[in-house]
């Protein structure tokens, strides 16, 4: 690493991430010192207990029978075949828990298990939950469960699932929802503008993939009604009151006790394996165990949302932001998740860190047949800053202008107002950091 | 089938099935859940253990293929309250986030430092490309292994005198 | 109640969910062959493991038969026999590019091995898997096309030898019969000067398969090439030897050749596949350059 990367390096550490760094200024207790994480010591010797690390005597485990197709209407689930494998103790299907309600983060649109007549909506839906005492059992009978389906029109791409034409994946249609942003005459900017530049970005899924898979072992206390459940979420209060609802159970009838987690980003404010849990220990009156495999995890939990942007800015002969419009089309799979909530704020953030007075924005949240979009670090604005910065770089090269220099003129400053009409009335930043980096990288106005 | 097989110096008989992995075996059999799986494929690096001297995916060995080998898995290098140095270092390094990768990079470590004690960062990058770690960006992971060196430098060079 | 250690062994045992019947695992090459002949395709044959377990994952009780060549010693050994060099089907990638006799005779190959998957693959995956996999995509495929190596066939009707570049037969497919055990690898071994380059290119440093890999050999009297060996990986359906292009190069001086030349011709002479590791446009581009990195390597290597 040549001394100035290392620089560079540095002083990102000091401002942006969570590393630990000499040379700050120290305060008293622990500012500026470096803090020995304290359960480090127990995850160097293994000692540490991830969800999947705990079991109990006469545990069973668990498997699920997954959709068979990312949208068809299930006709009919045979279990015959597979109840008959040995060390199979229990196949539950929708049709043995009619009072179980759906689930969801934001939109209670999850079904805890397909029901015939009803629909699955992508590949990770739930058809059946499989207990028996050894994995092997699960999985025997788990492959040995026959399905018939009525297959529907799979809907991959959100402007396909936008059209009147396309099936509802939802009884409410396709746009779970729409937010706007109106701020200042945008018109009148655009037609005052030196230089106008519209583009169109589209990002991908990303797995967030943790290196722990969803797991977690439930226990249920019949004296006195309550069931504990070992496994990771993100949202310990919201998780145990959807499960709670969804079971007809009161708040307290449900524990959830944290184990060490072994990663999350925003994957783990889902709920993944606690229903299922809760409801084979309730079922079986025996402690039961469910691991999803990496596969399991990738098809069944959330994404980060891969969001169509389209953006329309406009700067003035000088280089200052005129006004901005911007469409954010999110891709929120199947369910809901976090969507409604991450599309809208990758919208305001859409301008990431630059002054402009007038705007205008439309976001939609879209349901299709693909794997559902939740939280990622950044919950939105990672994508629509991949976006805002290259519209950055295209607008200062139109204006032959330093890419460094126009942003510099435009960069919020304290008292800047977001899209959202916030103030920013302390540590705003921005500025400094962008001529340090100059500084650092010896800049040269983006010529070698 | 029955194998013996040494974990950690301690020998042990064990009554196994081919569809156990080494993996699960330890974990499951002898309760030692330091070892860890993340994708079951090999690609991961958090169920390694040292096998016969060698890095091992322990998600890739069927149990009988462990007849007879010695096991060194996290358990077996230092406790709480006696770490192994490259474990200290982990610590001191601030190399651990969540954990679920330490167990394997720790091996990896261990395994890379046996065989060359000053190792430079191209080498400790090596020496752990078979291990994935998803939370630290492995800055602090390479920091601990090189601090690990050094600890084990001093050591060795104290016994030495 | 709660334990960190589960599982009491004797309901894995015997509580059902499986096909398993039997596993063996012999310590003569002679029992191996009789095993194996008395199941042929019914039975799962295990090396290192380390493609056996993935391609199982998830349903390793419904193997019904395993024959396990762990404990093959006679497997695991490099040894030079009559002026060829003679490598156990059993010997791992770290044995390859640790053992002096590889990396003095056969630099390519040993250059190949470590470049495969990561120490944790490298310590348990064979020659003999990697040849009976037959990826296009394995990485030791192409060195041994280019030494012109040949395969040991056997079953407990004989043997048979088997050269490689007749041995590959399509995607994972190739001419083993099902009774029938690939024991070891034979490369014949040469006086002249012998140099040679290794490319692997793929999307990260480590535990990446294969985008596209180059193997080329080349043995020298005196300036003059004698005999030249290129192959390539993960450009056709199978593992391929460039005979054409080696025949353009044979009795040349290396510095007489044009590289750019010989470089469109390897494109020319592959059929590679748009697959999510990369397209057949990026594919036969690079083809290209690695030939001509290739080449330029080797001259330094032979003019140092
Ligand atoms: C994470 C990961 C990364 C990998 N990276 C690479 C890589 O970078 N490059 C690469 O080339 N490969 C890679 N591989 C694939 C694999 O590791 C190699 O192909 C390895 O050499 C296979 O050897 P093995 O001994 O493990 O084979 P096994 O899994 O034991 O066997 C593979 C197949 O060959 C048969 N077989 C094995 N030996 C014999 C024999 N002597 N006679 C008859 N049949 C036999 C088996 O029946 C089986 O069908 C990777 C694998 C994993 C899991
Ligand atoms: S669990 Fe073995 S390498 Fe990932
Ligand atoms: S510390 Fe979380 S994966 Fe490495």
């Amino acid at each position: 690493m040549t001394d100035q990367s290392k620089r560079i390096k540095d002083y990102f550490c000091k401002h942006t991430t969570r590393c630990t760094i000499e040379g700050v200024k120290k305060s008293k207790r622990f500012v500026g010192h470096d803090v020995l994480k304290a359960d480090a010591w127990d995850k160097v010797t293994g000692d540490a207990v991830y969800p999947d690390d705990i079991s109990f005597d006469d545990m069973l485990y668990i498997k699920i029978k997954r959709a068979v197709h990312p949208h068809a209407i299930l006709k009919d689930i045979d279990i015959s075949r597979a109840k008959k494998v040995q060390g199979v103790v229990d196949i539950i299907v929708a049709e043995d828990i009619p009072d179980v309600r759906q689930f969801g983060l934001i939109i209670r649109d999850q079904p805890v298990l397909i029901a015939p007549g009803e629909k699955m909506r992508y590949m990770g839906d739930a058809l059946a939950i499989v207990v028996a005492e050894t994995k092997e059992a699960a999985k025997k009978a788990r492959d040995l469960i026959k399905v018939k389906v009525e297959e529907l029109e799979v809907i991959t791409d959100p402007f396909r699932a936008m059209e009147d034409d396309a099936p509802n994946i939802h009884p409410d249609g396709n746009i779970v929802i729409t937010h706007h942003l109106n701020r200042g005459d945008v018109d009148t900017a655009f037609k005052d503008s030196a230089i106008v530049e519209e583009n169109r970005y589209q990002t991908q899924f990303i797995d967030q993939l943790p290196m722990q898979n969803e797991a977690g072992v439930a226990l249920y206390d019949e004296r006195h009604g309550v069931v504990d459940i070992w496994a990771a979420t993100q949202w310990l209060h919201d998780t145990q009151a959807d499960v709670a609802q969804s079971l007809r159970l009161s708040k307290d009838q449900v524990r959830i006790i944290q184990p060490t987690i072994g990663g999350a980003f925003g994957k783990k404010e889902d709920v993944s394996v606690h229903i299922h849990l809760a409801i084979a220990a309730m079922r079986t009156g025996r402690p039961v165990k469910l691991c999803f495999t990496r596969e399991e995890s990738m098809i069944t939990q959330s994404k980060r949302h891969p969001i169509t942007i389209i953006n329309k800015t406009g700067v003035d002969r000088d280089g200052y932001l005129t006004a901005w419009e911007t469409k954010f089309i999110g891709d929120t799979g199947a369910y809901a998740s976090s969507g409604p909530a991450v599309v809208h704020k990758g919208m305001y953030h859409a301008t990431g860190p630059y002054n402009c007075p007038n705007l205008r924005g439309v976001s939609h949240a879209v349901y299709t047949n693909n794997t559902y979009a939740g939280a990622m670090r950044g919950f939105g604005t990672a994508q629509g800053a991949f976006a805002y910065e290259q519209q950055m770089d295209i607008l200062a090269h139109k204006l032959n202008m330093d890419p460094a220099e126009f942003r510099l003129k435009n960069i919020y400053k304290k008292d800047s107002i977001t899209p959202n009409g916030q103030q920013l009335t302390h540590s705003v930043n921005a500025e400094e950091t962008i001529k340090r980096v100059m500084e650092l990288s010896d800049w040269k106005g983006g010529r070698k | 089938m029955q194998i013996t097989l040494t974990v950690n110096g301690e020998q042990r008989e064990l009554e196994v099935t081919p569809y156990t992995r080494l993996l699960d075996l330890l974990r499951e059999d002898l309760g030692l859940t330091g070892v860890k799986e993340g994708c079951g494929k090999g690609e991961c690096g958090a169920c390694t253990v040292i096998m016969n001297g060698e890095l091992t995916a322990s998600c890739l060995v069927p149990a009988p293929q462990a007849d007879q080998a010695e096991i060194i898995t996290v358990e077996g290098l230092g406790t709480r309250d006696n770490l192994h140095p490259i474990q200290e270092s982990f610590v001191e390094a601030g190399a651990v986030q969540c954990g679920y990768c330490i167990p394997g990079m720790v091996l990896a470590g261990k395994r890379l430092l046996d065989e060359n004690p000053k190792p430079t960062e191209k080498e400790v990058r090596y020496g752990l490309s078979g291990n994935i770690c998803r939370c630290t960006g492995y800055a602090k992971i390479i920091d601990a292994v090189m601090l690990a060196a050094d600890k084990l430098a001093v050591e060795g060079s104290d016994s030495n005198d | 109640m709660m334990r960190k250690s589960p599982m009491k062994q004797e309901s894995r045992q015997t509580i059902s969910g499986v096909d398993f019947k039997e596993y063996f695992q012999p310590e003569s090459i002679q029992k191996a062959l009789e095993i194996r002949a008395e199941y042929g395709d019914q039975i799962e044959v295990a090396a290192g493991s380390t493609d056996l377990l993935v391609a199982n994952y998830e349903k390793l009780h419904e193997i019904k038969y395993w024959l396990d060549l762990v404990k093959l010693d006679q497997l695991k050994k490099i040894e030079v026999i009559d002026n060829e060099l003679h490598i156990g089907a059993m010997v791992t990638h770290l044995q390859l590019m640790k053992s002096d006799l590889i990396k003095k005779n056969l630099a390519v190959l040993a250059a190949a091995a470590e470049d495969v998957g990561s120490p944790q693959i490298r310590s348990r995956g064979t020659i003999g898997g990697n040849i009976c996999t037959s990826s296009p995509a394995g990485d030791l495929l192409a060195p041994l096309l280019s030494y012109g190596a040949s395969f040991k066939l056997q079953s407990t009707e004989g043997e048979r030898i088997v050269k490689a570049e007749e041995f590959f037969t399509g995607p994972k497919r190739n001419s083993m019969e099902t009774d029938e055990l690939l024991t070891e690898i034979i490369i014949p071994l040469t006086d002249n000067k012998r140099e040679g380059s290794w490319i692997k290119v793929g999307r990260r440093k480590a535990l990446v398969i294969s985008t596209l890999t180059l193997a080329v050999v080349l043995e020298f009297e005196g300036e003059k090439i004698v005999k030249a060996g290129i192959a390539m990986g993960s450009v056709a359906p199978t593992p391929v030897r460039l005979k054409g292009i080696e025949a353009v190069m044979v009795d040349q001086k290396l510095t007489d050749l044009d590289y750019k030349a010989l470089g469109r011709e390897v494109k020319a002479s592959i059929n590679p596949i748009d697959d999510l590791r990369g397209t057949k446009e990026y594919r036969e581009d690079v083809a290209v350059d690695v030939m001509v990195r290739a080449l330029k390597e080797i001259e330094r290597k032979v003019s140092s």
